[in-house]
């Protein structure tokens, strides 16, 4: 591989862990705060509303995105623009209806709803359907750990993969990918009664592979191929666990990390890092860093009051000084040990100086667009300059910039 | 959860790992592998090899603090290591013999002309250690003959012999080049020192393994070409890798960054064409070792190499996005 030359290799771009213990349910966190943002609020959620398992607390408008349920049994704190609070309570302590309320379990697998139907219902059950719906010829389901530090994927693999045999069977029935294919790592057994018929492709477990484009390329030996899509298995397994359970989703596997320590946890939607970090014994000190994602794209947390939502794959501490501090002042000395590792040849060094100067006209003719977002461009940068957020915020502005482009000007109103 | 708020976090970019490398750990094992070549050259000519590199380092440092505070820029008394490495390959280029003045000169010149004054480490196009080495060398070109030191040893220098008496004059085996044991700057004339730390900031990944391969390349096609011509004349390709500079040049003076491409192959039309220029500056030129000057030659090259076209991803394929 390309980055044996250019880095001293480093074992930590392994993607597989031997890690086979099953999930560890995360404690009931006592604090919820649940994203709220584009969601519309259902009706009668408000301040003060008490809420119990699974009830709904808004809908989406867009059909690619899960509706929005409550985890726990507890009490709304409060609402605004960006999130719902929720202090969580004992049932014994809420009104009866709300103690006593049951969610009717949906079988999805035995509803037999098919295509767009089946999107909907696996949709108001909580599940994001962007990617399982993506209509292509061939759909690959990554079945890699989506970076070095994430652990989920193997015990995903094997012991928790009934849910990904459900999860298959409703991705034939949706019926937008012409084809399906589960892509593991080299070695991984297979339990052959649960994939039962669908395709398997084994993949060098070495990051940047389990990027779903370089992932495809690893496959077809093809870049960008025409017809191929992927989609991760975090989602995926979310969706064997609501076919399975036929309550709406309202837990997350993440992996929680420390040093070289991690553990798979599932927790509640909302959970409130802060109350992880307490539930699992870990001291957080002034000047660590906690982020939320992995360590290669995650998005650092300002707070302990901020939370773990679904989709995230996982939650991170390192201790000050563990690695040289990010330097935003610092100028590229051109070393070029970023274009030397970048998987898509695209220019990262110029893509970071055109956005660190405002110049995201520059950046439109140098591909920003190809960039996979595997962050080894700032893993590799001596200066230790943040050439992935640079890159970031080039692709947001120019995304803001073509949006503004597809407005069409009001006609003023004729008076006559 | 009440009284945890209080921690203070750091918050951080991605990625959070980090290979863990720096600007100063890149600085470090670089001296690390210009080490050698330095004690040889207190071996070979004792205090006054020392009092050259130690004075270089020192005005080189000096200087960037200088022009960062004149600049307003944050003030580092060198910690980043990155302006002693320009003193040290400057004093490799010099005689043991250089007087203090000319020594200081070089070493403002490389890095008040040749780096701070296009805004400081990695902007400069042109090697920074270069241009304060033309700048006294054009200037002074007495004090900068190694050959002044001529009657204080036994040593020749090959590449003014070649010059002078032709390639069968010269009687230095590759052997003796490689072992320093010919006239020239006071740490570019250990070859084999150079040619070890080379290997080692090679394989460390510091440099890119291409540069050096092909500059040396280009050097020995290019003296064979010659040779294999006149072989009375000229030298083989061996004296010509091993003599003079050439080899700094190939591992520590062409390699340096800014002023050098980072994609393969224009890596390698850049160094060959770099090997080239070497003997053909010490054929036609009118200095008798090219290489510093192939190497200034090339690093104004650098540009064209990086406009060569490369594919990005899915292109061929004419590209999803
Ligand atoms: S994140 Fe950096 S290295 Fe990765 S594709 Fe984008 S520019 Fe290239
Ligand atoms: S790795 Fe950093 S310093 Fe080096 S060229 Fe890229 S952005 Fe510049």
């Amino acid at each position: 591989m390309k980055q044996r030359h250019q880095i001293l290799n480093d074992p930590r771009f392994r993607l597989v862990y031997d890690e086979h213990r099953p999930f560890t349910e995360a404690p009931a966190p006592r604090h919820l705060r649940l994203n709220r943002e584009g969601f519309t609020l259902a009706p009668g959620v408000k301040k003060k509303t008490q809420v119990y398992p699974g009830m709904l607390l808004a809908t989406h408008p867009s059909m690619e995105k899960g509706d929005l349920h409550s985890s726990v049994y507890g009490v709304i704190s409060d609402i605004n623009v960006r999130s719902i609070f929720i202090d969580s309570a004992d049932p014994a302590d809420l009104d009866g209806s709300v103690r006593d309320a049951v969610v009717e379990p949906f079988d999805l697998l035995a509803s037999g709803l098919e295509g767009d139907a089946l999107i909907e219902a696996v949709k108001k059950l909580g599940v994001n359907t962007k990617s399982i719906g993506k209509k292509c010829d061939v759909l690959v389901i990554n079945g890699l750990n989506p970076e070095p530090g994430v652990a989920w994927a193997e015990p995903m693999l094997d012991g928790h993969c009934p849910e990904i045999g459900a999860a298959i069977k409703l991705l034939c029935r949706i019926g937008r990918a012409g084809r399906l294919i589960l892509a593991v790592p080299e070695g991984t057994v297979i339990d052959s009664r649960e994939f039962d018929g669908i395709e398997i492709a084994y993949v060098e477990p070495e990051y940047p592979n389990s990027i779903g484009e370089l992932l495809i390329k690893r496959i077809t030996g093809i870049e960008l191929p025409e017809g191929w899509d992927y989609v991760g298995i975090h989602n995926v397994w979310s969706l064997g666990r609501v076919a399975l359970r036929g309550l709406p989703l309202m837990r997350t596997v993440i992996t929680i990390g420390r040093g070289a320590q991690h553990e798979n946890f599932i927790v509640r939607n909302g959970t409130i890092v802060g109350d992880l970090l307490e539930d699992a014994g870990i001291e957080v000190e002034n000047g660590d860093t906690i982020f939320r994602g992995g360590p290669r794209r995650g998005e650092g947390l300002d707070r302990l009051d901020r939370s773990i939502t679904k989709g995230a794959i996982g939650f991170f501490l390192m201790k000050a000084g563990e690695v040289p501090p990010m330097d935003g002042d610092s100028p590229c000395i051109n070393c070029g040990a970023c274009v030397h590792i970048c998987p898509t040849r695209i220019d990262p060094r110029m893509l970071s100086r055109y956005a660190e100067f405002a110049r995201f006209d520059m950046s439109r003719k140098a591909y920003f667009g190809l960039c996979v977002d595997c962050g080894l461009c700032g893993y590799v940068c001596i200066a230790r300059r943040p050439v992935l957020q640079y890159i970031r915020l080039a692709i947001a502005k120019l995304e803001q910039e073509d949006a503004i482009k597809r407005l069409v000007p009001i006609e003023p109103i004729g008076r006559n | 959860m009440s009284d945890k708020k209080q921690v203070l976090l750091a918050v951080s970019a991605p990625p959070f790992w980090h290979c863990g490398r720096t600007i100063r750990s890149f600085s470090l094992h670089t001296l690390l592998a210009l080490a050698p070549a330095a004690v040889l050259a207190v071996m070979q000519w004792g205090i006054p090899a020392a009092r050259v590199m130690a004075l270089a380092m020192l005005a080189a440092v000096l200087t960037e603090t200088a022009c960062r505070r004149a600049m307003g820029a944050k003030m580092t008394w060198g910690e980043d290591g990155t302006s002693a490495i320009t003193g040290l390959l400057l004093a490799f280029l010099l005689p043991a013999s250089a007087p203090w003045w000319i020594v200081v000169l070089g070493a403002a010149g490389a890095v008040g002309i040749g780096r701070m004054a296009f805004g400081g480490y990695g902007a400069n196009p042109v090697c920074a250690t270069l241009v304060g080495w033309a700048l006294i060398y054009v200037s002074y070109p007495l004090p900068m003959d190694a050959s002044a030191t001529l009657l204080s040893t036994d040593l020749i220098d090959p590449l003014a012999k070649l010059r002078a008496f032709g390639a069968d004059a010269v009687g230095l085996s590759s052997l003796d080049l490689l072992l320093g044991r010919q006239l020239g700057g006071l740490g570019a004339a250990q070859s084999g020192a150079i040619l070890l730390g080379g290997i080692y900031i090679a394989a460390r990944g510091i440099v890119h393994w291409q540069i050096p391969a092909a500059f040396l390349l280009g050097t020995a096609a290019t003296a064979s070409v010659f040779w294999i011509a006149d072989p009375a004349a000229h030298a083989g390709p061996l004296f010509h890798i091993f003599g003079g500079s050439t080899m700094l040049a190939a591992f520590f003076l062409a390699t340096e960054g800014s002023c050098s491409p980072h994609r393969v192959i224009p890596m390698w039309i850049f160094g060959l064409i770099g090997g080239a220029l070497v003997v053909i500056i010490r054929t036609f030129g009118s200095y008798p070792d090219g290489a510093p000057f192939a190497v200034m030659l090339i690093n104004l090259l650098a540009p064209m190499c990086s406009v060569i076209p490369t594919f990005p991803f899915g292109y061929r394929n004419g590209g999803r996005r």
